[in-house]
């Protein structure tokens, strides 16, 4: 048994009166998926019950805001807490994750200054202008308020332990209430709710109080707080001054304490790959070093054997676990039972994430099935296996290719792969070459080629497949997951011609003054990939108004960060107009403008649907998906892969 | 959720056709048209729309096909 391997995350813990059963704890997430009028909706339920059958020691529901005006909602789709009325959906929630043997916790959160989602206002402790498009237009909290407030969180709590939960949870970090009156970027007022550390975090004291006086000592009450916010640009707390917080809130009666990192303003980035996983803890150890109750942490700890250490050496008594357990809710099982490359892994892709901004559902690039664990079509728990199996041929062995073998093979098909070149993942090859920290995309590569081994899919390596192949195969069903072909642009000699496939998979290396066509990921890869390397000149033509409108923002800002550093010049909302050997004429919005250049490197990509029109008259079934279907990104090449394998 | 284009509305200034992630909109005798095979509801159009056309409904417990 593994739990041997990992004796410290499988052993109990202690939290105020409780006991745990392992150091696992699903950290609070919000999903979007309950009803926009803040009832729980049974896409929750069955989401819960999924974290809760995964074996973490404590789940906890995502945050529930508590005030009935809506001014600590922060999301469209979030749980309310804020009637009586709530109490028989949040107790459902209580109810799936005891029965399935967890401890739980419940999330009281105000949104504060992210709040008001559908107001026109959102509340902060001073007025301090808001650089992010999302948020309301801030007003100053009076001091009514804050009483109003902290009575508030003091009834959410009496409510969540009428719903039966073990733990309650409140949330001090990122921009919330809580977090901007802590912090001196936001907190300037005068009265006794601002000035020192000590002063800014009488909120937070109040509200942990009167939380704890209404619960009593059966009941459990953490916080999750900042340990560091990286706001030293704007005047935000030192990081004395957090852990200084930590101390307080401590002292004021918690009973655990999960330190987080940065807020959504913050000028570093945080959360994605290119931060080491584990870079955290040292914050983690600070705030263990200041307090006696029990330490916590997510952020970026995708491994086990990073909280492992992490926990033998004291620096943290439980591993929060958010991103991971969305991609895998079944994360400790796998662990505890030795079957660590059966994890679905999370590649920090912050899909989730972005999502909730702009008010849908969280989906996950690496799990289709997240938000439907309710619906047994979807397989959560196993599909039921077909009637008639079906001999399956799958042209290409990237992520499309590989999610749909591994899905129709659970199904019970029989499924063959033909990868053309000697090792699988597609153009996710190339991807994972373009920056450091960018080989935790092959995670999932590797992840689902086990899937197909450990299914009995046949994987034919190094061998392309053709018209004969078929004819000797003579399969029920072709699908064609071959990926896209390069854009090439005509009017070029060939010698001034790049691809992205040249430069990233090859290594040959353009002239230094070039001319990148395509501002979308792919053109964006390939210039940071270049920069990267060497001094370049570059141009970058966009059709499109923006740059990367397919990149996520939490890494776009970077990239472009990278090109403005290194001075690209880039026309967007641009179309070219003529093109010749040397000199490229673009249509701009300031007019025509000429460019030269020493080589040309072509970033688009085109469908393959139109190559294979011979084929498409299978009789049998032929279909397309990921890039080959249209070119786009991971997340929609497994999913088209994983709902063909749904229903072939 | 995928979102609903208001026709009348459309003026077909395109905004949302540029920033969908996976070219899931068109623009078809100057209004907006969503493919939905390709739509992943992201949602990324609905706050570029000028006109307030694009609207993605939140499903509440008491409407839930809304």
């Amino acid at each position: 048994m593994m739990q041997e391997r990992y004796p410290h995350i499988f052993s109990k813990g202690k939290i105020g009166s409780l006991i745990t059963k392992n150091r696992v704890k699903y950290a609070a997430t919000e999903t979007n998926f309950p009803y926009g009028d803040g009832y729980v909706s049974d896409r929750e339920v069955a989401y819960m019950e999924a974290q809760a059958r995964g074996g973490a020691g404590i789940v906890t529901t995502q945050g529930t805001y508590p005030d009935p005006k809506g001014e600590g909602k922060g999301f469209k789709g979030m749980m309310a807490i804020y009637d009586d009325r709530f109490i028989p959906g949040l107790a459902r929630i209580a109810n799936v994750i005891r029965k399935n043997g967890a401890l739980s916790c419940i999330q009281i959160l105000h949104c504060g200054r992210e709040g008001g989602v559908e107001l026109d206002y959102c509340l902060m402790p001073t007025v301090v202008p808001q650089r992010l498009s999302y948020f309301k237009k801030p007003r100053e909290i009076t001091k009514e308020e804050i009483k109003q407030a902290i009575r508030d969180h003091v009834q959410a709590a009496r409510r969540a332990v009428e719903a039966g939960f073990d733990m309650i949870e409140l949330s001090g970090i990122v921009g919330y209430l809580i977090s901007t009156f802590i912090s001196s970027y936001t907190n300037k007022r005068t009265d006794e709710y601002g000035g020192s550390i000590r002063e800014r975090c009488r909120l937070m004291v109040e509200v942990i109080q009167g939380v704890k006086a209404q619960v009593g000592d059966k009941t459990p009450v953490g916080i999750r707080l900042c340990g560091a916010e990286f706001l030293d640009d704007r005047g935000g707390n030192t990081f004395e001054e957090s852990i200084e917080s930590f101390k307080i809130a401590e002292k004021a009666g918690a009973d655990y304490l999960s330190v987080t990192i940065g807020w959504h303003e913050s000028s570093i980035p945080v959360i994605t790959r290119d931060v080491p996983m584990g870079h955290w803890l040292y914050v983690a150890g600070e705030v263990k070093k200041a307090v006696n109750v029990p330490v916590m942490m997510a952020f970026r700890q995708f491994l086990p054997h990073i909280p492992e250490k992490a926990i033998s050496d004291g620096i943290i008594d439980f591993w929060e676990a958010c991103r991971p357990m969305i991609a895998d809710p079944e994360l400790p099982n796998k662990i505890a039972s030795g079957r660590e490359e059966e994890i679905i892994p999370c590649i920090a892709c912050n899909l989730c994430f972005s999502r909730l901004y702009y008010h849908q559902p969280i989906t996950c690039s690496v799990r289709p099935s997240l938000g439907h664990e309710g619906e047994p079509d979807w397989g959560y728990y196993g599909f039921k296996k077909v009637g008639q199996p079906k001999k399956i041929v799958v042209v290409g062995g990237g992520p499309s290719g590989l999610q749909f073998a591994s899905i129709a093979a659970k199904r019970g098909h029989k499924v063959k792969i033909f990868e053309k070149n000697n090792v699988m993942g597609g153009e996710i090859l190339l991807a994972s070459k373009v920056d450091s920290g960018e080989e935790e995309l092959l995670r999932p590569i590797r992840y689902l080629e086990g899937e197909c081994v450990r299914l009995g899919v046949i994987i034919k390596k190094g061998i392309t497949a053709s018209p004969e192949i078929f004819m000797e195969e003579n399969p029920d069903v072709i699908v064609m997951a071959a990926g896209a072909k390069p854009r090439i642009l005509p009017g070029i000699s060939q010698e001034m011609i790049w691809t992205y496939r040249d430069i990233i998979g090859k290594g040959k290396m353009p002239p230094r003054k070039s001319v990148i066509i395509g501002g979308c990921g792919i053109g964006l890869a390939v210039a940071v990939y270049l920069l990267r390397h060497e001094r370049y000149e570059l141009t970058i033509i966009e059709e499109g108004s923006r740059l990367g409108k397919d990149v996520n923002p939490f890494y776009l800002w970077r990239f472009i960060q990278i090109l403005k550093k290194n001075k690209a010049t880039i026309f967007t909302g641009s179309t070219i107009v003529d093109l010749k050997d040397g000199v490229l004429m673009v249509k701009a919005p300031k007019g025509e403008q000429e460019i030269d250049f020493e080589g040309i490197i072509f970033t688009q990509r085109d469908e393959v649907i139109a190559d294979f029109n011979t084929l498409k008259g299978y009789p049998r079934g032929f279909y397309f998906i990921g890039d080959a279907k249209k070119p786009r990104r991971l997340n929609n090449a497994i999913h088209d892969g994983y709902r063909l394998g749904m229903v072939v | 959720m995928i979102p609903a284009i208001d026709r009348d509305r459309c003026t077909g200034c395109g905004n949302c056709h540029e920033v969908c992630p996976p070219g899931a909109i068109l623009i078809k005798d100057e209004i907006a048209q969503i493919e939905e095979e390709f739509c992943e509801e992201c949602g990324f159009c609905a706050p570029t729309c000028p006109a307030g056309a694009i609207t993605i409904n939140f499903p509440t417990l008491y409407n839930k096909n809304t």
